[in-house]
């Protein structure tokens, strides 16, 4: 693999009685090299040692990766298996008495087995995770279609990736989420970032973008907020939230105007310019800055910068995502790059920034309601026929395609699902419209839950089994570049844990369907079988040996045959994945969020994360430098708006939504819009934001809009004059 | 080859994770040494870290009654040795970026020594090593060189090394900032 120039020969400080385990972090998209120091006389992780060689990260981390390993042989480990007899204590960490897995086991086996018989197979549902394996997100699917028969399964990635996932699929035929290595983002001469709080969110992406500014590059981020990395900008498209879809419109309108389209390649490779032209003329500057808000002005530089670049990348993240438009947003900003053909070629492109840490390998490989391996179709008889022969099922016995993650919970409300398998995920924190979901968790008849520590979700369980932390186990993981890498075993399970694809396995026997599963003893063995269960689909694993990942510093897919290397960069052939080989620049018009602000509500509510928490914050509110750090939520606001409502720097307000309502500190900063809120989702119970999002979904990718809705705030406590 | 910490200030994005990545270096009993400040938190998110500089005439060495400060041949400054530290705080009086710290249950000053047990071998100190901005990093001396020509300094000096400061310092801190003198490339 081809090092970069910020790549640097050191060596790692070695101590007495330590090994170091060469491995990956166990957060975001990144998954950043890094080393564990075990303990040779307790065989246990005591700490961390940067991983100077790989390519990626070359040893920086962030302050989650820094304190990552605290996570192994954190106190608040679950050791054994937990059954909880009285369901009146559902929703609280009440009543849970420690069990034998047998004991377990059986309870599960009994619950599911009497629910299946009483109101069918489709009364289970799993609903699984993507910061795990490949392996266990492979197995998860399996153990869904093939141990339960039910056809409901769903995945946290369509609270994260399925936006990006969908606008790509629609725009290039394939998802996957960068067509180029993070390696050349330095290169490039121009970053347009849209809806990505990269120094938060993705910190070790950070000294590459400011290398773009160094080398005289220019840097463009549109967000609501000015956060770390807009503060430094070129240009900065501080718009409303839920208005990216004007903004990419307006953009594209100009880069058309000022003929910075290549001819060329709209020719040959793409389909859909002409009406895109059609659709996006009357997007003009003033127009486009009447949806958005962004000054005229900023909307011509940024794209005059982004149409004259030699090169340009364009990057997205959850701000544009996780919107109830979010899968056009994603194809509103590929289509910069496919009218002026700055993609196929190193250091230009398009990629989402991918937040969970195998939020691409995870959706790729059967875990969505719709998905088989490889990124089959269960709409698709042929695949669904290639991977039943692989199963050794039949045909009839493949269960239909289920629906999404949030609409798991409209169906267990209206008591179609009235079972659950619960595991690597939080939705009781991570789900919009958190007290309809807590209401749906609560009323379920069984609940199982697979996590390393009592999560939020996990008060919800009847049973909670103890999983491993990602330390524990070995297995591939996809990053954000699509780069297939292999998190290694540092440390024995703790307590009795258990790795998710073993208790699968287990759990599969005790169902009846051992058949199935019971060849599968080691992770290794779940990786042989999951590789050639991608083989022929078009995210095709075959060829990615742990040997090759380890000897290549990661695989790109696809990759085919053992004699392939893989692909770190995409479409240099210029074809597309669609059959003509050809790219779609999709014609979208504008629609604003689903619910705008009004009398009643009047500010805009939008939603996001900060730099010491990952996700739900399960994993980082219980890590002390990183609660020390950020203990408690709060809400941003502009120091005008702040004014009007007489609200003070660190006085506490209530915020209220159509949905619901939550208590929060005041943070006053300029940074942000004055028509805008802001709130960071990591924390459980009353402090959840999610308790006031909207669940409108996007048509496509089911994802709900976390990011924009309308809300009001009010002074909890009258100012005694 | 000789190496130094070198700062770009206007990289950091107040991630902490330099002071995540203190508390891992072997000899730091897992506190961190150094700050990273809002700049102005109100206004926007500019944040800096405030890191010891390693003067080559130290204020807190000068300034210790026991002399607890040792000088290590790298030119680090090292936190007090235990047997030595009267815990009269001196140094953190003295210093003018105020970075010594005081442990009252222990009596004891501790301070940044560069994770000596690091950089002695020529293995850069955990805080550049994770920083991952580039706002610290760790430089050859023809690098530093190089970044000084680019910049055009004051004088031709290091911001921080000015006499009235603490003149000359191992640490070099880019000031005023890293954009400028910087041609766009189109």
């Amino acid at each position: 693999m081809q090092r970069d120039k910020f790549f640097k020969e050191i060596e790692n400080l070695q101590h007495p009685n330590e090994t170091l385990v060469k491995t990956h972090c166990s957060y975001c998209g990144m998954q950043c090299g890094m080393n564990l120091r075990v303990d040779t006389r307790s065989n246990k992780i005591i700490g961390v040692e940067p991983r100077y060689d790989w390519p990626v990260n070359v040893g920086k981390m962030c302050p989650k990766g820094v304190t990552a390993y605290q996570q192994t042989n954190h106190d608040d480990r679950i050791l054994k298996p937990l059954i909880r007899d009285d369901k009146s204590l559902k929703g609280t960490t009440k009543g849970f008495r420690e069990a034998s897995w047998d004991e377990a086991y059986d309870l599960i086996a009994t619950n599911f087995q009497k629910l299946q018989q009483a109101y069918g197979k489709d009364s289970l549902s799993v609903f699984s995770g993507v910061s795990m394996t490949n392996e266990k997100c492979y197995l998860t699917g399996k153990f869904a279609r093939v141990a339960l028969g039910t056809r409901y399964i769903d995945y946290n990635g369509r609270f994260c990736m399925s936006s990006a996932a969908g606008g790509f699929l629609r725009s290039f035929g394939v998802d996957r989420g960068s067509t180029l290595p993070w390696t050349d983002l330095h290169e490039t001469d121009c970053l347009f970032i849209a809806g990505s709080n990269t120094a938060e969110c993705h910190p070790t992406s950070m000294f590459r973008v400011w290398h773009v500014q160094e080398r005289g590059g220019y840097l463009i981020v549109a967000d609501p907020r000015e956060t770390p990395i807009a503060r430094r900008a070129d240009v900065h498209l501080d718009l409303r939230p839920g208005t990216d879809l004007a903004l990419a419109n307006g953009i594209l309108n100009l880069l058309i105007e000022n003929g910075h389209v290549d001819e060329e390649f709209v020719n040959n490779h793409t389909n859909g310019f002409e009406e895109t032209k059609e659709l996006v003329k009357q997007f003009t500057p003033e127009y486009t800055s009447e949806i958005t808000g962004v000054a005229p002005e900023k909307i011509i530089r940024a794209a005059e910068i982004y149409g004259k670049a030699p090169n340009a990348v364009v990057m997205f993240a959850r701000g544009i995502e996780q919107q109830h438009k979010g899968v056009d947003n994603v194809s509103a900003y590929t289509n910069m790059a496919l009218i002026t053909g700055k993609i196929g070629r190193p250091k230009s492109g398009v990629a989402t920034f991918t937040g969970q840490g195998n939020g691409q390998g995870g959706r790729e490989h059967g875990q969505k309601s719709d998905l088989l391996p490889g990124y089959r179709k269960l709409t698709n008889p042929q695949h669904v026929k290639e991977v039943c022969e692989f199963w050794g099922i039949t045909e009839e016995e493949m269960p239909q395609p289920g629906v999404s993650a949030y609409e798991m919970f409209e169906l267990m409300d209206q008591k179609v699902i009235r079972g659950l398998y619960l595991l690597c995920s939080n939705p009781a924190v991570s789900a919009p419209n958190s007290n309809f979901v807590r209401k749906a968790l609560k009323d379920l008849d069984f609940m199982v839950c697979s996590d390393f520590y009592l999560s939020e979700s996990a008060e919800f369980a009847d049973v909670i089994l103890p999983a491993v932390t990602w330390s524990e186990d070995e297995g591939t993981v996809t990053n954000l570049e699509g780069r297939i890498i292999k998190i290694n075993k540092a440390q024995e399970p703790l307590g009795e844990s258990k790795p998710d694809w073993q208790i699968q396995v287990e759990l599969a026997e005790r169902l009846g369907r051992g058949k199935y599963f019971s060849h599968l003893k080691t992770a290794k063995d779940v990786a042989d079988e999951f590789r050639a269960a991608t083989k022929g689909g078009y995210a095709d694993y075959s060829g990615a040996t742990w040997d090759k990942i380890e000897k290549q510093d990661g695989v790109f897919w696809p990759c085919k045959s053992e004699d392939d290397e893989g692909t770190p960069h995409m479409f240099l052939d210029k074809k597309f994945y669609h059959p003509d080989g050809k790219a779609k620049i999709c014609a979208l018009p504008y629609r604003p969020p689903a619910e705008e602000p009004d009398e009643e509500y009047p500010l805009r509510l939008t939603t996001g994360r900060v730099v010491y928490h990952y996700l739900s914050g399960n994993q980082t509110r219980r890590i002390q430098f990183l609660r020390d750090m950020c203990p408690e939520p709060y809400i941003e606001i502009h120091p005008e708006t702040a004014a009007k409502y007489d609200i003070e720097h660190e006085e506490l307000v209530r915020l209220y939504t159509r949905r619901g309502e939550a208590m929060f500190k005041v943070k006053i900063i300029e940074a942000i819009r004055k028509d805008t809120v802001f709130v960071p989702y990591h924390f459980g119970h009353d402090q959840s934001i999610n308790l006031l999002t909207n669940p409108a979904l996007d048509p496509i990718s089911r994802m709900p809009e976390f990011k924009a809705c309308a809300a009001q705030i009010e002074k909890s406590i009258k100012k005694v004059h | 080859m000789k190496k130094r910490l070198y700062i770009e200030l206007e990289n950091c994005i107040g991630c902490r994770s330099c002071l995540a990545a203190c508390t891992q270096c072997g000899g730091h009993e897992e506190r961190n040494r150094n700050y990273v400040y809002d700049v102005n938190p109100l206004v926007n998110r500019q944040t800096m870290p405030l890191m010891c500089l390693h003067c080559v005439n130290p204020a807190c060495a000068r300034s210790c009654p026991a002399q607890a400060i040792q000088i290590h041949e790298t030119g680090a400054v090292l936190s007090a040795l235990v047997e030595k530290c009267i815990g009269c705080q001196n140094c953190t009086i003295a210093c003018p970026y105020g970075i010594p710290k005081f442990d009252t249950e222990q009596n004891l000053m501790y301070k940044c020594d560069l994770c000596i047990d690091r950089t002695k071998d020529g293995i850069p100190p955990m805080c550049a090593s994770v920083c991952p901005t580039n706002t610290l990093q760790w430089l050859t001396e023809v690098e530093i060189e190089a970044k000084q020509k680019q910049f055009n300094l004051d004088n031709g000096k290091w911001v921080t090394s000015m006499p009235y400061l603490e003149n000359e310092t191992n640490v070099k801190v880019n000031l005023p900032g890293i954009l400028q003198g910087v041609t766009k490339l189109f």
